[in-house]
Order: C-alpha cells, then structure tokens, then sequence
C-alpha cells in the first residue's frame, strides 16, 4: 500500500542517543516507511522506521480532545520529558498504573526492560507499597488497571497480601505481569492470588517452540507456560499472553501463539503483543530489520492465521497515541472460526473529537471486562436471547491487541506526552512507561534508578 | 409486570391496534439475536421498556463495547 502520498511530514521532538539532550525530529514518509528523522548538532542523525506499510497512518487515528491532569506537580523547568510526574503538558490521564513490587527476578532475560535478573536485593516495604497505591489514587483515582511488575513480583511471598492491599485501597481490578515460573510450580499459588483479590494474569508467552524462549529467555519454558495456565483456569484467572516480539526469533510464530491462544480459550483471554524495543545498552543504532512496527505485526497476524485475522479488523487506540498501539476483538464461533467484532474505518472530517478520558474510561471498562476470566457460566440453554447473548460474548471474546514501546532511537515526544501506562516511581511521581525504562545508546537511564535529584 | 401484561397495557401509537408478543430481531455491531417483546404486526413498531433499554439493552451494547 502506497502511504506515501497520503501523510505529510510531521515536525516532532526526540532526544539524542548519545547524549540525551532534548532535539527536534520528523516523521518522514520515505518509500512506503515511516521514518523518524532526527538530527543532534553534536552527534549526527539518526533515523528509526516507526511505521511500515499499510494501513496508511494518515488514517490511523480516532479524533480525541487533551485531558489535562497534574496533580501537585512542582512545576515544568527543563520541559517534557526531563520534569515528569506527570507534568501540566501531558495530554493523557492514567489509564493503566504499574507499580514494580520487586527487582529481584527468577529468570536472566537476554530481553529485559525493567533490567532485572538480580535474584538477591532487597524489596520495597509493604508500606511503601501502600504509598505508592496511595499516590496513584490520589493523583489519578481508583478507576485505573493497577500491574503489579517487576522484575519477577512472584518471587515475593507477601504477593497476594500486596494484591489483597490494593483491593482493600479501592483499585477495581488488578494484574499481574509475570513469567510464569511460580504459578507452574505451586498448584495452590494461583487460587491464592485470586482469592487476594486479583483477575488476571499477564503472562509472558514468546511462543509455541522452546527454541524461542531458549533465545528471548535464556532456557525452555514452554511446558511452564502452559502449567502456569492451567493452574490460572483453575483458579478462576484470566490470562493474556504477552509475546515479545524480537525480529529472526519468533516474528514467524505469530500465528501460532494466536491459534494456540484460541485453544486455550476462554482461560486465554486474549494475546497483547510486545514488539521489543531496545532498552539498555546499545552503542549502535539498531538496524531497521531489528524492527517490527504495528503493521508489520498486522500483516503477519493475517498472514500467519490464514486471514482469520485481518489487517481491517484492527483499530487504533482510544486512549494512547496511535502509533503506541493496535487492537482488535473477535467471537470465536462454535465451528472453531471467528468472527471480527472490530474494523478500522477512516474517521471523515466530521467526527467530533472524543475527550481523552473517554478513551481511557473506556479502555479501562473494556480490560476489566474482558482480561479477567468470566464467571462460571450457567448453561445458554433456557436463557433468554438477550442473557445468552451476552453470556455467549462474556465467554467467546478473544482480544488481541500489540504495543509498540518506544526506545531512545524512535522516541516521539508527541507520542509520550499521549501515554496512559504510567509506573509510579520510587518517590512517587508518575513516569510514562517508555521514560521510565529508557536509557541512552549507552545503556544511562533517563529515569530508572536514579534519584529525583538527578533529574533535573 | 410480564410480558403479556406489558403488551395488554399499551396500544400501537401508530394505528391505535392492540400489542401481540412477537419475535423482534436485534442487530449491533455484527451481532443478532431474537427477543420476543410486545410490538404492533400491522405498523412494526415494537414496545421496548425504559428498564429493557437501561438494563439489559444497555448491558448488551456494553459487552460489545470497545476500548
């Protein structure tokens, strides 16, 4: 698909690899790409596909309106996005709060953006805790996905009491971003969790062969994985699998991990995918092959599943930026096919913007709704048609959905100041999750580790 | 109040004839099922309750809602 001729030039703002000064950037459309083009007066330019091929991002977007929120900031001085917190220019409210219960990680990752690995360390109190949901309530109130993340939060013991505080606190709904290991281990461990109070579980899934967690993970896993499932289906917990996406290692298991997914449904609420981005440290620029943007990951979705899923099944973000994400839900259907329940139609010109906390209430709604596992269904049999209508989309929806993280050599300021994933930092500011894991080419944080003092 | 008792409580706005229980076809977004409500044969105008629409009218068109 030609989009060259039908997107112009957009002026935007990135940071140098190298150094991490503040530098102006374009998105330029170059032969069916997308590139972001910057240029630092001491460092040289730099360019980044951040879009390949179709559907055309001119299109790719659903008209929104900016929601302000900073509560109790001290003030912008050095601009976004070196005074974050959030700051008064950031034009999107939480949608989603991570709060990283613990460094410490029973896996060594070869791909790690929190940078853990560490197996000893020491973990925040739970009083600490307490405070960080505190300030998440206090600065974007209760009706937030709160991800308990890590490093590996599992290797806690007091995990469930940590869930168990932020249900008692007020949050509606909360996740846990884990690797699996421990629910495969401890049958008991899931039912655990669940009856602290939590509804799902963010699985790391890099695919249906072991020679791809082999490579992403550093040693089999697969059998674990779908232990750890089992265990959730269980329990009653709703599972997403979360593939990372690393280019020459699983890009050609994309199908697979979805029909897979689809077996395992209803327990498998759905796959959210993860192109990964390079966090850490990295002296050169990544090659534009090191890199899967949102279409390449459409077109291999329709590709891989046969046309199952299609390109036009997926719709831009209501909530985040539209470079930040894709999603698409479907039916599945008692004959084992599916049915799409979204399509992309270009907005027209007339479409009256949605306020941006209407996107995040309604992502908020829709996660809530359809990661959690559905209750224990009656039979549809005897219901009446609107009861097993709904029963039968309560049970049979299949969400997939992919974020593109940024790093620092496709960092779009226009894309950040957009963010809803916001990690509550150490003294409590809340950081959008790109600034907060990333680091310059060579591997310095912007954020992570580093007092607030430093960063001004 | 049940269905029938519903019907029997209105007359079509239309035509003024009596409501029957029929078969009303829903379409949203993709999706279709039948629900038998009161409605009019001659006119197709068909009687849905404030507590049909905010309740499980409202509950359907949710659960297909979209982020």
């Amino acid at each position: 698909m030609n989009v060259e001729s039908k997107i112009e030039p957009l002026a935007t703002e990135s940071l140098c690899p190298r150094c991490l000064e503040r530098i102006p950037a374009e998105r330029r459309c170059e032969g069916g790409e997308v590139v972001l083009v910057k240029s630092c007066p001491e460092h040289g330019d730099f360019r980044t596909p951040v879009w390949r091929g179709g559907p055309a991002l001119s299109g790719w977007s659903r008209p929104k309106a900016a929601v302000h929120s900073s509560v109790n900031h001290p003030g912008t001085q050095r601009g976004c996005p070196f005074d974050c917190g959030i700051c008064p220019g950031h034009r999107q409210q939480s949608c989603t709060v991570l709060l990283e219960v613990t460094g410490r990680c029973n896996l060594a990752c070869p791909v790690c953006f929190a940078d853990a690995g560490r197996e000893n360390g020491t973990d925040p109190s739970p009083e600490t805790i307490a405070g960080w949901y505190r300030t998440a309530l206090r600065r974007s109130g209760p009706h937030n996905i709160v991800q308990l993340s890590g490093g590996e939060p599992t290797v806690r013991d007091d995990l469930p009491a940590i869930v168990r505080m932020g249900r008692e606190l007020g949050f509606p709904f909360i996740q846990v971003n884990t690797n699996g290991v421990r629910l495969a281990a401890d049958r008991e461990y899931a039912g655990e969790l669940r009856r602290a109070g939590l509804f799902s579980v963010f699985l790391q899934f890099d695919g249906t062969d072991d020679a791809v967690y082999r490579a992403v993970r550093g040693r089999p896993l697969l059998a674990e994985k779908l232990r750890a499932i089992e265990h959730c289906a269980a329990a009653g917990l709703g599972v997403v699998l979360v593939p990372t996406i690393v280019p020459g290692v699983n890009t050609g298991n994309v199908g697979a991990i979805l029909r897979l997914a689809l077996e395992l449904a209803p327990a498998v609420r759905g796959v959210h995918f993860q192109p990964a981005a390079f966090f850490g440290r990295h002296p050169e620029p990544p090659a534009a092959t090191a890199r899967v943007t949102l279409p390449d990951l459409m077109g291999a979705i329709e590709e891989q599943t046969d046309g199952l899923m299609r390109v036009e099944h997926f719709r831009p973000p209501g909530c985040e930026h539209p470079l930040c994400s894709f999603h698409g839900n479907f039916l599945r259907q008692p004959d084992g096919g599916l049915r799409a329940l979204t399509e992309h139609t270009p907005p027209c010109c007339c479409g009256s913007p949605e306020p941006e906390n209407r996107g995040t209430g309604k992502a908020v709604s829709f996660v809530t709704r359809q990661w959690a596992a559905p209750a224990d269904g009656d039979s549809i049999a005897g219901m009446d048609s609107f009861d097993a209508f709904m029963e039968n989309h309560r049970i049979n929806t299949f969400a997939v959905s992919a974020m593109a993280f940024q790093d620092v050599w496709n960092l779009d300021l226009e894309r950040v100041r957009e963010c809803c994933i916001h990690v509550v930092a150490p003294d409590g500011r809340m950081i959008p999750f790109c600034l907060y894991n990333l680091t310059s080419a060579e591997g310095k944080p912007l954020y992570r580790n580093k007092k607030p003092s430093d960063w001004l | 109040m049940s269905l029938s008792e519903e019907a029997a409580a209105w007359n079509c706005s239309a035509c003024g004839g009596a409501l029957e229980i029929v078969k009303v076809g829903f379409t949203y977004m993709k999706g279709n099922f039948e629900v038998d409500l009161p409605a009019c044969r001659a006119c197709g105008l068909v009687l849905v309750s404030e507590d049909l629409a905010t309740g499980k009218m409202a509950d359907a068109e949710r659960i297909l809602e979209d982020k």
